[in-house]
């Protein structure tokens, strides 16, 4: 991604609270023109703050949005051209189907036949064409969904922010829906800002992903760049399911190895620029732990608790005090009893070494 | 989902199709209740279709019909509606001729008042109480539970200066006068209510105007406003009623020419030195239900229905 496409939006040092909470702190990144770009993070890490702010509903204190080159931090929320579905999809609950989807276009003055077509086109795309005179209140969870989709499409917005759409929508329907954004989302070749504090949505359709904490963007990356070189123990423990083991310990004297309660782990090589003894934080993802073979001299450890997932199974093993989990394809998890005595190996060239005390990785 | 409504349940019956869910053992139950609570209205109705000497006799007549053999024959009285006639018009002097009562004014008057009183403090109201919901002040609660301090004073203790102020800006008797203090009265009520509902309304739908393009105004006319219409029908007929029965300010405040049918009623009683005439009395009260008695049954659907529509999801 460099930086001669076009941005469709810019954030710079961007912060806002209210009363005493900070609830952005200098938040700043860019969206490509097209891009898919997901904001991830648990709950109240100021994902809505941000897209509430892209959209013009609240005015930052410090910093500037930026909206295809032009600033827009202090402008009304009027031709942005910035389109959003809420996590509660607020649908005007006053209106039928037809007249939510037509909302937009009225306030935008547009000929009648002009809203017609378009309501009808909307609600044939997205299969609500037998709704069309329903209230929302008649509508199931995925139709009010597609509703709340349909009105921010129609205007045909240049940046479309969608805020957890997906989490107040059953299992099966959300895998549907992923689909069907991503589908829209070539189709019109929208710039999309998404937020979302589950995992999987990130990782399945954002193109590029900002995780967030405490008002702020930590990493910004595709998918396997996170997976792959989290900056530090935050992305780390957030990306990738299940979550990466941490055993903590310290450095030992020649930086080749951590001192751990389950004992020393040698590093791959030596690590530079760190000192010894000094506390650190060892990751390794469950896909790199593995039971030691024949001859092979792995970790004693106890199996603790099984969890069939179907095609595989996550294994927790116990050794010197600290829990392990580890992935295993299901044919190589039967037949494993809680209780069992086992060896495990954990791979050093997957290690993901981290300062304990900024949490920042080393190596 | 059917939207087919039967003339009866348009017109505004409710349906009744309800009884399989609570069973007609606890519906009986509900019914005597409700009938007790009718009583004294129908005693009120059939006096006021009885013939007048038949009010006070002994033992009570109770019917105008015997309904099918149920009722003896000593306690069935034959309907006139002589009663109502005389509201408006009757010999008022011995051997003189039918003279105008005035009543159909006091009616005009009651209903220009109460309505014009309560909806004028429906729209303050309703924008006072968008307002608080909406825009806090600096100490927001403590400004409406001012508000609210009107309303705890018995109206017998503010009347005197009341009556002083009106005499000395010249509102005494005025329509303009009796409406205005009317309309403030309400107020405190109307922006409480008004405010509950507001507060009930997801935000977020505002926003999603906002976002569609809409300005302040537009997001109060058309997004807010439509989903508190239950709530405006129901500040409307509480208000009314409050409104419509109020004596006190009404025997003080109004005039000749703008009396209301409460005062009016007490006058028609007490004068003449011939005694209460009750079937009279009875027909008065009758007409006087019928107005609040239609909007109350009128905006029944409204006052029933719930405030939020379901379709935000919480």
């Amino acid at each position: 991604m460099g930086q001669s496409e076009k941005s469709a939006l810019r954030l710079t040092n961007v912060s806002k609270s209210y009363g005493r909470v900070r609830a952005l702190e200098n938040l700043s990144f860019r969206v490509a023109e097209g891009r898919f770009f997901v904001l991830f993070g648990p709950s109240s890490v100021g994902k809505t703050t941000t897209l509430r702010t892209i959209a013009g509903l609240i005015a930052p204190e410090r910093g500037h949005v930026e909206i295809f080159g032009k600033d827009w931090t202090h402008e009304p929320i009027a031709g942005r051209g910035v389109s959003m579905v809420f996590q509660s999809f607020a649908l005007y609950p006053h209106l039928t189907v037809y007249d939510n989807l037509a909302y937009p276009l009225i306030e935008e003055k547009r000929p009648r036949e002009e809203i017609d077509r378009r309501v009808k086109e909307t609600a044939t795309m997205l299969r609500l064409d037998t709704k069309i005179n329903r209230k929302p209140n008649t509508l199931s969870g995925g139709e009010q969904q597609r509703v709340a989709l349909g009105r921010s499409l129609i205007r045909r917005p240049r940046i479309l922010l969608l805020d957890e759409p997906l989490t107040n929508l059953d299992a099966k329907l959300r895998h549907d829906m992923r689909a069907e954004l991503k589908r829209l989302h070539r189709q019109f070749g929208l710039t999309i800002v998404y937020a979302t504090p589950d995992e999987l949505e990130a990782l399945s359709m954002g193109e590029e992903i900002a995780v967030m904490r405490d008002g702020g963007v930590v990493q910004i990356g595709t998918p396997d760049e996170l997976f792959e070189a989290p900056c530090d123990l935050y992305v780390a423990s957030k990306i990738g399911s299940p979550h990466m083991n941490m055993i903590k310990g310290k450095l030992a004297t020649d930086n080749a190895a951590l001192e751990s309660a389950i004992g020393p782990l040698p590093f791959v090589k030596k690590l530079q620029a760190a000192e010894a003894g000094e506390a650190a934080v060892v990751g390794i993802r469950p896909s790199d732990v593995r039971f030691a073979g024949k001859g092979e001299q792995g970790l004693k450890a106890n199996i603790a608790m099984l969890e069939p997932l179907g095609d595989v199974t996550i294994v927790s093993v116990e050794t010197g005090g600290e829990t392990l989990r580890m992935v295993l394809p299901e044919s190589a998890a039967s037949g494993l009893q809680p209780g069992q005595q086992a060896a495990v190996i954990l791979d050093p060239s997957k290690f993901y070494i981290f300062r304990a005390s900024s949490g920042r990785t080393m190596a | 989902m059917t939207d087919r409504v039967s003339f009866w349940e348009w017109i505004g019956f409710r349906s009744v199709g309800g009884i399989a869910e609570a069973g007609w053992g606890r519906t009986l139950v509900v019914a005597v209740v409700s009938f007790i609570y009718f009583l004294p209205v129908l005693f009120i109705i059939f006096t006021a279709i009885k013939p007048q000497g038949l009010a006070l006799s002994v033992p009570p007549t109770l019917s105008p019909t015997s309904f099918f053999g149920l009722i003896p024959d000593q306690f069935v009285f034959t309907p006139t509606l002589d009663n109502f006639a005389s509201v408006f018009s009757r010999v008022m002097t011995a051997g003189g001729q039918p003279e105008s009562t005035g009543f159909d004014r006091f009616f005009f008057n009651s209903i220009v008042i109460a309505s014009a009183s309560v909806l004028l403090a429906l729209v303050i109201g309703t924008l006072a109480a968008y307002g608080f919901s909406r825009y806090p002040l600096k100490g927001n609660d403590t400004y409406l539970f001012v508000i609210l301090t009107t309303r705890m004073l018995p109206a017998i203790v503010v009347i005197i200066p009341v009556i002083l102020m009106f005499r000395a800006v010249g509102l005494s008797g005025s329509y303009l006068g009796i409406i205005m203090l009317y309309a403030a009265f309400n107020l405190a009520f109307t922006v409480w209510m008004m405010k509950s509902f507001f507060d009930e309304l997801s935000t977020d739908v505002e926003d999603a105007a906002r976002i569609d393009g809409s300005s302040e105004i537009k997001v109060f006319f058309k997004i807010c406003l439509p989903q508190v219409v239950a709530g405006l029908a129901a500040t409307f007929v509480f208000g009314l009623i409050l409104t419509w029965n109020e004596f006190l300010f009404a025997l003080l405040l109004t005039g000749p020419d703008t009396r209301t049918v409460p005062v009016a009623m007490n006058q028609a009683v007490s004068s003449g030195g011939r005694g209460t005439d009750w079937t009279l009395l009875a027909a008065i009260e009758t007409l006087f239900l019928v107005p609040v008695f239609l909007a109350t049954f009128f905006l029944q659907d409204h006052l029933l229905r719930g405030v939020t529509f379901g379709t935000v999801r919480k």
